[in-house]
């Protein structure tokens, strides 16, 4: 898939499918294989906790790039830092900024705007995106996304298109197009769709293929996460039917999901020419898994 | 005292049931709708996006102007007699917005003319905030008209489970009619409120362009009074959300390592926000799957072929990751009983294969749901 390359990827896929640890060990090996990452999601430092954040046991990630663990640096792509970001660059005096920034009533108002957070967090990613070193080299080389839900996710992806509709001139116009050129562009934007070897992931899967695309943004791949080794040859499998369907015996549901399994897998690799991959299903402990995962992606996908 | 799933069926007005994505949640939320049906409750299901299976098996479709009734093939095989009845219906953000545009506005004249703005168009499609304010401004309404005995929310999937209900309230933040004033310059605005107004335009200038930020300003104008009205409603929302008599909140998780600390959170919201929290369901659970036996060579009769065998021992590597996966399940029960207090009570929902989007499954959930 050659996803170490790019310089956004945007992990998405419903929720269940296991998106978050997939994200984390994405980042975890974009370092192993020699990359500046930075592991981001859509949140609010001060939020509840983060189910990401917890991988690299923290209960939030900052708001300012950080080194985590695993040599990751993470951060959240948090409105309010895009919008103060953007008034930087289109307000033409400081003290103007700072009265701007003080104003309850325009905080308030770009807070629950419907649409305005978006654009908030999207310019916050666009500024990471263009951090640069000293020597001029991406600061970020590849970022890596935790998107929230399949529907919140096209919302994001087709902000872009919608807003240009309402504002189709002026500098939030300018700076949108700035941001497509690096998310609509598959060498260096990618969504990386998490999806279970199971019917109605699959058909969703399929949906969010099409959705995506109708949306400009470039798929990199699907990746089939949680796929149980199949282990039992066709005499073997052959004789232990009939076992399986007329007793109740533990392992029966596990023997049967595997047809059902190598069903679905069958019928995601007919419909769409997107690469695949498959991450076999762990049983390792929590602790273990990013690492495994890690590991695994490494080899299958990078 | 903790009560049961079927008495918050047969007394309450509104179940909401939370949740992240992918837990099974729609599914719970349908299979709830049918007992209560079952047990003679004029029933109403108010769902986000339930699969293309489910939606077909409830007879619904998106953009349907109202609710539309179980088929009567499925009304037979559920058990459901009148006056029990079971309605469903897909939320649409734009749909419903509309709906409160054409109430609202002083004209049916002025209700085009106002959808007809560039700006309404582009901020009434958009999911985020939208899908959460038009659940809540849908569940309102319905439970005002009094058509249905019970109300069940299928809340829209979200990280955290409660962020539905701080979509209404950012919404109305955003329509506070303070804001528009300063939107909209008049005489009659004190010293404080000019100079506010001042900065506002002047930010918005530089950020949308002079011509954008003019069609912002009409959109204001034009919206100033129908908000207004709207923010009222959200407000009252609030207050009926918290009847401990009326409304029950859920919780529907499912195995896995984020389900414990998600209920932690889960109950201390409510609790915060003075909701009536009930319940937690812990769905495609194998908590209760005690009734299987390890599979041993007995099973494969007389004089078994050596595939039969070499067969056996690996169906006994799958057996033993399901007997560990039942103790992982079970434990997690009783943990999540522990955290649900004294008002509240944990229960678990069996793991379906295949889904459960058929009328024969959600009787199955039904059935569990009534029985805990």
């Amino acid at each position: 898939m050659d996803l170490f390359n790019k310089r956004v990827i945007l992990v998405t896929g419903k929720g269940g499918v296991g998106r978050t640890t997939i994200a984390a060990s994405l980042a975890i090996a974009g370092v192993r294989a020699g990359k500046r990452v930075l592991l981001t999601e859509i949140g609010d430092p001060d939020g509840d906790y983060s189910p990401l954040a917890r991988i690299f046991d923290r209960d939030n990630f900052d708001v300012d790039a950080e080194e985590v663990g695993h040599g990751v640096e993470a951060c959240v792509l948090y409105s309010r830092r895009g919008h103060e970001l953007f008034l930087r660059t289109v307000l033409p005096v400081r003290t103007l900024i700072r009265a701007a920034m003080r104003s309850k009533a325009l905080s308030r108002f770009l807070d629950s705007a419907p649409s305005f957070n978006e654009m908030g967090v999207f310019y916050h990613l666009l500024t990471l995106l263009r951090e640069e070193r000293s020597d001029g080299a991406p600061r970020h080389e590849l970022i890596i996304i935790d998107m929230p839900a399949t529907g919140h996710t096209l919302a994001l992806t087709s902000l872009p298109e919608s807003l240009l509709q309402i504002i189709p001139v002026g500098p939030v116009a300018s700076e949108l197009r700035a941001g497509q050129d690096f998310l609509n562009n598959p060498k260096t934007g990618a969504a990386l769709i998490v999806t279970l070897p199971e019917p109605l992931p699959v058909t969703e899967c399929l949906e969010l293929i099409d959705g995506l695309r109708e949306t400009n943004m470039p798929v990199g791949g699907v990746l089939v996460n949680k796929v149980m080794q199949d282990h039992f040859t066709p005499e073997e499998r052959a004789a232990l039917m009939p076992v399986a369907q007329s007793n109740p015996v533990f392992g029966r549901s596990r023997f049967l999901r595997l047809l059902d399994n190598n069903k679905a897998l069958q019928r995601l690799r007919s419909n769409t020419r997107v690469p695949i991959s498959l991450v076999p299903e762990f049983t390792s402990s929590d602790d273990e898994l990013a690492d495994n995962l890690a590991e695994s992606l490494l080899t299958s996908i990078g | 005292m903790k009560p049961t799933l079927s008495e918050l069926l047969s007394t309450r007005r509104i179940l909401v049931c939370c949740g992240a994505g992918g837990v099974g949640k729609t599914t719970t939320a349908t299979g709830l709708a049918l007992a209560a049906a079952r047990e003679g409750r004029r029933v109403l299901a108010l769902t986000i996006d339930p699969s293309k299976r489910l939606a077909e098996t409830l007879g619904v479709e998106r953009n349907l102007k109202a609710p539309v009734s179980l088929p009567e093939e499925r009304l037979r095989q559920a058990g459901i007699e009148p006056p029990g009845s079971l309605e469903t219906w897909m939320l649409d953000p734009q749909l419903i917005a509309s709906g409160v545009v054409r109430r609202l506005a002083p004209s049916p004249e002025s209700a085009e003319r106002l959808m007809n703005n560039r700006i309404y168009k582009g901020v009434s499609g958009m999911v985020a905030g939208m899908q959460e304010y038009t659940a809540m401004q849908a569940l309102y309404d319905f439970v005002q008209e009094d058509r249905y005995d019970l109300v069940i929310l299928d809340t829209p999937p979200s990280r955290n489970a409660l962020d539905f209900l701080d979509g209404p309230r950012r919404l109305s933040r955003f329509f506070d009619g303070r804001i528009f004033q300063l939107f909209v310059p008049s005489e009659e605005q004190g010293f404080v409120q000019r100079a506010a107004s001042s900065l506002i335009s002047r930010v918005l200038s530089a950020v949308f362009g002079e011509e954008t930020f003019g069609d912002l300003q009409e959109f204001f104008n034009a919206f100033a009074t129908i908000f207004t009205q709207l923010t009222r409603n959200a407000s009252q929302m609030g207050e009926f959300l918290a009847d401990p008599e009326g409304v029950a909140f859920l919780l529907v998780t499912s195995p896995s390592p984020a389900a414990l600390t998600d209920a932690f959170f889960f109950r201390k919201k409510t609790e915060e926000m003075n909701l009536p929290f009930r319940a937690f369901i812990l769905n495609r659970s194998q908590a209760y799957d005690l009734d299987r036996v390890y599979p041993t060579a007995d099973l494969l009769g007389p004089a078994p072929s050596p595939a039969a065998l070499s067969g056996l021992a690996k169906l006994q590597e799958l057996a033993d990751l399901e007997v560990a996966q039942v103790k992982r399940d079970q434990k997690l029960l009783r943990q999540l009983g522990e955290k649900a207090g004294d008002q509240a009570m944990a229960m678990a929902l069996p793991n379906l294969t295949g889904g459960a989007n058929d009328i024969a499954s959600l009787l199955k959930i039904a059935n569990v749901l009534v029985s805990s």
